[in-house]
Order: structure tokens, then sequence, then C-alpha cells
């Protein structure tokens, strides 16, 4: 058992988060839980930002993280509100059925 | 020696089998509930890295904002559908595959980088750190995102207004 | 203080181009009609003093070149513009300018009843034909030759075609135009081939050369040949002279102008000009006079079954510019160049004759016409004075030349094309003859008077003063003319022999005998007459058939070509295009599908975007 984690750890972790982040976004049928896999993504991004910015001793990471954070929120709230008005017009929140820019 | 190596273990656990659950469970509300794990697996995360802040951040932005909202989200739907939403899946095996391919492509890419040195030491206090940063170098785009803020809390508003 | 010929040709040339300047950019001044015509003939009569005082001052030895650079090259210049005044283009200078003049006042009353916008234009066209026909007659080279060679051309396309609501019209214009093209075509190679052989577009330049025996003999031949097919075009000779009788579609002046006295004599007038390049290819001057007695006969033939005066006239021009080419194919290029100066006069004198009968009238038909000797004195005289001169009966304008043509041709050792003249000389006796005894004399027939003129009422009258001045005018210089050469013989180029001029007068006054033994005596039916030569008329009346081998071939060739060329623009042109078309829509179409619209799918997207990346940047390499 070594002493602490190294940063390669850390990266498959969030590798993995987010392949099965991703994972979920392509498999969802729900609005919703294409959402929460974007989130798994992100979440996996951030824990990158902080090992790297550990591992190199710099804060900017710690400080894009926090931007990070605060944006995803932002952007869920934002999604989230449109999951609602989307199914308000179309009555539904598949987004198999949400094909308007079909060529 | 220290207890790191085995909270970062247990905490990897923890991460991926939430992460799965929230993919593959069928309720759409157990998925935002597994979803709370994971973002708080992820504080954990932080706190093995000594950011201390970040996982106080993690936890009441995401745990609590996120999944509050999310929440929310669902409660309204389902009323407006009158109706239980059950959540299904589309395409599993493509879905696999490129994730799988996705997985395997950037593990690849960090397992044959050259192995990286120790952590440095702590010089001072993180949250200093990120405070006075926040607060010198990058007021700016502390600002932006505060208007960031603003337009994302009118536009919420907009889009959920009622119907005229 | 004296001026020499030249300037004064280069203002001869420049005051109807002036002329035309003016009325075709100022708008009123032309739509104004009868003003715009003074401007035109004022044009033409300064160019008529400039050219006669050009002539007045030309020795006949005398030469004024006058070149400005055209075409710059390295050393020197490619092609020089000016004008090359001597003794043969002053004298042409001068019969351009005089019926250009006559013609034009006579037009002021000929085309009366026109609208004046019409009359502006016709007036415009005049006077860039003038300038046109001065410009071939003193070009100093081949190039600027072939310039107002085209323009010319030009003219007369546009002048057949003044009525263009006439189908007839609008059809004759393009068939001269097409048929004279062919013919320029030929030129316009053989030019560039003779550039190519000696270096320089300019006549002088080349004598130069002929004279120093540098231009190379061998080969010339095509050079020469191509030279002769423009001469060909213009002036009517056989094979190409179908357009000519369709050209009298146009005013009857124009016809005078244009088609009798000057255009169409433009192509005997190269041959003047060059008859030293020609000198070096003997073949190609024998061809020249087998095919110019041949046309002088054929033409002679279908102007004896013509029954409109003015295509009588124009068979008449054509069988005539045979004789001029015969002369020049003979090698003695003074005769022909005499006749065609001779030619001019007379020939104007009895287009513009025709037309005050047909102003009269309202008809071109001679067997309409009947008994106007009465009605119409004066026309009657002048038409009879031209007759005569074109039959060739001395003391009038075209014996003398006529018979210097026939002694040319025999001097020239071309005895068969000297018969085939000598019977056209009979034929052009008789069909002239045969006109004024029909229509002059005879009876006057019931419908022959009123029509599209407005003279209606029964009463025939002479043509006014306009007409009436210009045709004496041509008159007195016919006879003049005549009068002035049994005076004054001219040291000829060759001995003619003795019995020349009784043959000459005998069979003149052969055709002109027949002609009233059959017309006016009856003493020899015109019905046995024609049935006796029943095969050659029936020939005659189709034309010999010329004018449907001509349509046969343009349907065949012309036609084909254009349906072969349409059919590489349809399939094979458009069809490129149209596959590209089609290929774009149907990869658009088939690229169209990847957008589905679904969210999850430009997922996909981004991730296989991702996986490329990942793959490129791990590449082995």
């Amino acid at each position: 058992m070594p002493t602490s984690m190294p940063l390669q750890a850390y990266l498959v972790l969030a590798a993995v988060l987010f392949a099965i982040g991703l994972f979920g976004v392509v498999t969802r049928r729900n609005t919703i839980g294409i959402l929460l896999g974007i989130e798994l993504m992100l979440n996996s991004v951030n824990i990158n930002l902080v090992a790297f910015a550990r591992f190199a001793g710099d804060t900017a990471g710690l400080v894009f993280t926090v931007f990070t954070i605060s944006i995803t929120v932002a952007e869920v709230a934002l999604g989230l509100a449109l999951v609602i008005l989307i199914f308000r017009v179309r009555r539904t929140v598949v987004a198999d059925h949400l094909d308007l820019l079909q060529g | 020696m220290s207890l790191e190596p085995i909270a970062f273990g247990v905490l990897s656990v923890v991460l991926v089998a939430s992460a799965l659950a929230v993919v593959l469970t069928k309720n759409l509300f157990h998925s935002v509930l597994w979803l709370a794990l994971a973002l708080t697996g992820t504080a954990g995360i932080f706190l093995t890295l000594d950011a201390e802040f970040l996982a106080a951040v993690q936890l009441l932005l995401y745990a609590g904002g996120v999944v509050t909202i999310a929440v929310f989200a669902i409660v309204v739907t389902e009323r407006l559908v009158g109706d239980r939403i059950t959540q299904t899946s589309r395409q599993l095996t493509n879905g696999f595959v490129i994730a799988a391919a996705v997985l395997v492509g950037v593990l690849s890419f960090v397992l044959r980088a050259p192995q990286s040195g120790p952590r440095p030491p702590i010089a001072e206090d993180l949250t200093r750190a990120i405070g006075e940063s926040v607060l010198t170098r990058y007021v700016l785009p502390f600002e932006l995102l505060a208007l960031l803020f603003l337009a994302a809390l009118l536009g919420a508003i907009y889009f959920a207004r009622p119907d005229d | 203080m004296t001026v020499d010929p030249g300037t004064l040709a280069a203002i001869a040339l420049l005051l109807p181009a002036a002329s035309f300047l003016l009325l075709a950019v100022a708008y009123p001044l032309r739509r104004s009609g009868r003003v715009a015509g003074l401007v035109s003939i004022l044009g033409a009569a300064g160019a008529l003093a400039a050219a006669l005082g050009a002539w007045a001052r030309q020795t006949p030895e005398g030469m004024t070149r006058i070149a400005y650079e055209w075409i710059p090259q390295e050393a020197g210049s490619l092609a020089t513009v000016g004008v090359l005044a001597d003794a043969d283009s002053t004298i042409m200078l001068v019969l351009v300018a005089l019926v250009s003049l006559l013609v034009q006042v006579y037009s002021l009353g000929y085309l009366d009843a026109e609208p004046r916008p019409a009359l502006g234009r016709y007036y415009t066209y005049q006077s860039l034909f003038a300038f046109s026909m001065m410009g071939v007659v003193l070009a100093p080279g081949f190039l600027q030759l072939f310039v107002f060679w085209e323009l010319v051309g030009l003219c007369s396309y546009l002048l057949i075609g003044y009525w263009y609501e006439r189908p007839e019209a609008a059809r004759a214009a393009v068939k001269a135009f097409w048929i004279t093209k062919a013919g320029d075509m030929g030129l316009l190679i053989g030019i560039v081939l003779l550039w190519y052989r000696a270096g320089t577009f300019d006549y002088l330049e080349i004598y130069d050369l002929v004279r120093a025996g540098q231009l190379s003999v061998a080969g010339l031949g095509l050079v020469t040949f191509c030279l002769y097919l423009g001469a060909m075009g213009k002036s009517a000779q056989f094979p190409l002279h179908v357009w000519l009788p369709d050209a009298m579609e146009g005013p009857t002046p124009v016809s005078a102008l244009i088609h009798a006295a000057t255009m169409v004599t433009a192509g005997v007038y190269l041959l003047r000009r060059t008859i030293w390049l020609f000198a070096l290819t003997p073949d190609v001057l024998h061809l020249i006079g087998w095919i110019g007695a041949f046309t002088a006969l054929l033409a002679a033939v279908l102007a004896c079954v013509q029954s409109d005066i003015k295509r009588v006239l124009a068979y008449s021009t054509v069988s005539q510019l045979g004789y001029m080419m015969s002369a020049m194919g003979a090698g003695f290029a003074a005769a022909g160049f005499l006749h065609l100066l001779t030619h001019g006069v007379f020939k104007a004198l009895l287009f513009l004759g025709a037309g005050a009968a047909i102003h009269a009238t309202g008809t071109n038909d001679i067997y309409r016409m009947g008994g106007l000797r009465r009605a119409l004195p004066q026309t009657h005289i002048v038409f009879v004075v031209g007759t005569l001169s074109l039959a060739g009966i001395p003391l009038f304008g075209g014996f003398y030349s006529k018979e210097e043509i026939l002694g040319a041709v025999w001097s020239g050792r071309l005895v068969w094309p000297f018969w085939m003249l000598v019977v056209a000389a009979f034929l052009t006796a008789f069909y002239m003859f045969r006109v004024v005894f029909i229509a002059f004399w005879g009876e006057r027939r019931a419908d022959s008077h009123g029509g599209p003129h407005g003279h209606g009422g029964g009463h025939l009258h002479d043509a006014p003063a306009v007409m009436s001045v210009p045709l004496w005018i041509l008159a007195v210089l016919s006879v003049g003319i005549g009068i002035y050469f049994v005076r004054h013989h001219g040291e000829p180029e060759f001995t003619a022999p003795g019995w020349l001029t009784p043959l000459a007068v005998g069979v003149a006054v052969g055709g002109i005998v027949l002609a009233w033994l059959t017309y006016q005596a009856r003493v020899v039916s015109a019905d046995d007459l024609a049935r006796a030569f029943a095969p050659i008329r029936r020939a005659a009346q189709a034309r010999f058939w010329l004018d449907d081998l001509f349509e046969g071939l343009y349907r065949g060739a012309l036609l084909g070509l254009s349906r072969l060329v349409g059919w590489v623009d349809r399939y094979i042109v458009d069809g490129l295009v149209n596959m590209f078309s089609a290929w774009t829509l149907m990869w658009g179409d088939r690229l169209r599908r990847i957008q589905s619209g679904l969210p999850q799918d430009y997922v996909y997207g981004l991730a296989v975007g991702l996986l490329l990346l990942l793959i490129w940047v791990q590449w082995p390499r």
C-alpha cells in the first residue's frame, strides 16, 4: 500500500466516471436523466482539475473548479427550466420526441 | 503511513457504484438520490486532495443545489403529467460500446503518460489562497460569474413563467 | 496654296463619317427625318467637292499616301491606317461620292411617304455607307480594307432590311449578309495568309516585294484564290450571286447605290488594286475569267425571264459584274475598271429611272406598268438612255468600256469566255429592251396606276424635281462619257481585232431588234420563243435551282452542325452541369439523414470525434 495515491489514480477514477456519465447521456430517454449524466461527466472533470492543481502545487486549478461548479449549477438550473418549458409545450420529456431539428 | 490510500479506495468504490446506479436505475427519483451520493463521494475525493473548501462548495452547491433543483423538476413534471415518470434506456449496446471506447482511449493516454512526482507540500492554507486569487487575479472572471448567475436566474424565471 | 490629293481624299472620307456620327448621336436630329436627310446630303456634297478636287489634282502617275500607326509592334508598326490616293482611287472616289449624293437627293422624293424617324435612320445608314465605301476605296492596306469591307456589308444588310417589318426584306437582308460573309471568310483567310508570307498588310510594301521578286510564288495561288472569294461574295459572282436579286427588297435608291453602282463593285475594285498580285498566279486569273464570263451569261439568261423590273436590273448588274471580272481574269484590269466606272453611272441611272416608274405606278411588275412613255416622258427618256448605254450602243456610256472588255478577253486568249460574253451582250440588249417595250411602250394597263405611294386617281405623272434632276444628271453623264470616248480613245493595253466593234454593235442591235419584234411589233410570238427555249426558261425561272441548292446546303450542313452543337451543349455541357448538381442533391439528401435532430445522436458524434482525437494523438509514430 503506497503512502499516497499518485496522480494517475485520480485520473483513472475521473475517466471511469466520465465514461459512465457518457453512457448515461447517450442511453437515457428522459431529458432529466440526460442532465444527470452530464452532471456526472462534469463532476469527473472537476476531480481532474483538483487533482492536477494539487499535484502541480498551483491554486489556479482550484479557483477554476470553483468556477466550473458555479457555472454547472447555473447550467443545471437553466437546463431543468428548459425541460419544464419543453414539457409544457410538447407534453413530453422524452428526448427521442424532440427532433424538430431533423434534416 | 496515512489513511489516504484507504480513503481513496473506499471512495472510489462508492463513487463508481453510485455513478453506475445513476445511469442504470429505472426510477428517476432514485437516480437523483444516487447522484447526490456520487457528488458527496466526490467531495470526499476533494478532501483527500487537501481541498477542504472545494469539498464544502461541492456539498453545498452540487449535492445541495443541483439535487434540489432536479428533484423539483421531477416533481413539477410528474405533477403536470399526473403520473409517475418511469425512465427507460435506449441503445444500451451502442452506449456501452462508445463509452467503453472513450474510456479505453483516455485510460491508455493516462497510463502511458510518465509517472508523476509526489505531491508537493502545502505551503499555506489553500482556502485562503483561493480566496485571495478570486479577489485579485481572477476578480474579473469572478464578477462575470456573478453576471452569469443573474442571467441564469432571469432566464430560469422567464422559462418557468406561467402561461399567459 | 495647293492641297495635295491625299488630304482632299481624307476630307472626302471624313465628311460622311462626321454626318453619320452627328446623326447617330444627335437623337432629335435623326428623328427629324428630312432635316437629317439634309445633313447627310451636305456631307455627301462636301465629299463630292473634295473628291472632285482630289481627282483634278491627281496626275496619272502620282500617288499620295497618308498613314498613321494603328497597331504598334516592336519594330515599326503592324498595321497603319490612312488613305492612299492615286489615279484609280480618286476617280472611284468621285463615282462613289457622286452616286451617293444623287441617290441621297433622289431619296428625298422617293421616300417622301416614310415616317420621319425611319427616314432619319435611312440617312444615318446612307452616311455610314458613304464613309465605309470611301474607306474601301482609299484603304492603303488589306487590313483597313477588310474593316471597311465589313462595314459596307453591314450597311448593305441594314439598308436591304430597311423595311424590316416585311418578312421578305428581313430574309433578304440576312441572306445577303450570310452569303457575303461566306466570301468574306475567304478574304480574311487570304489576308492573313498574305500577311504571313509578306509580313505586311500594306499594298505598296507588298507591291515592292512583288516587284523585287521577293514574294515566293509557290502556294500563292491559295492566297489569291482566298482573296478572290471575298471579291466573289461582294461582287456577286457565280455561285455566290444569289443574294443580289433578293437584295432588291431594299428601297430602290439603295439598290441603285449599293447593289449596282458602288458596293458590289468593291470586289472588282479589290482586284484592280491588287492585279499585280493576281498576275503572279495565272491559274487563278483564268478561273476568274471563266467564272466571270459564266456569271455574265447565266445572269443574262436569268434576267430574260424576270417580270420584276428591279430583278431584271439586279441580274443585269450580276451580268455586268461578270464582264468586269472576266476582263480582270484576262489580265487587263484597266478595261474592267473602266467598265466599273461607266456601269456605275448608267446602272444607277437605270435603277433610279426604274424607281421613278415604281414610285409612280406602285408596282414592280413590268406587265402591270405598260405605256409609261406617254405618262412619264422624262423617266422614259432617261431610262432609254440608260438602256442604250447598258446595251453598248455607240455614243452611249457602256459602249466603249464593254468593247474594251470584249477585246481584253479576246486578247487574253479566253476564247470560250469571249463567246459567252458575246451571247450575254446579245441577251443584255434583248432583256433590257424587253423591259422598255413592255413597261414604257406597249399599251397602258387599266390597273397600272395608283399604289402605295399615294398617287392614285388615275393620273400618272413624272417624278418631282428632287428625283428627276439626279436622273437627268446621270443621263447627261452617260451620254457625255459615251461621246468623250468616241473622241478620246485611250491607249489600250492590247490591240483588239478589227471585227470586234462591228460584232459588238451587231449583237447589241440584234438583241434590240429581237426584242422589238417580239414585244412591240409582235411578229415573233413571245410564247413561241418561250417554247423554243422551254428547258432553259424553266431552269431560269427556278433560278437554276441554285437557291434551292444553297438552301439545301444550309439545311443540311449548317442545321446539321447546329444540331450537333446543340446536342453537345444539351447532353455534354449541360449534362456535366446537371450531373454535378444531381450529385450535390444526392449527397445532400444522403448527408441530410445524419441530422436526425435527436440530441443524443449528436453526443455520439462528439464522442466519436473525441475518440478520433485520442487515436490521432496516440498514433504510433
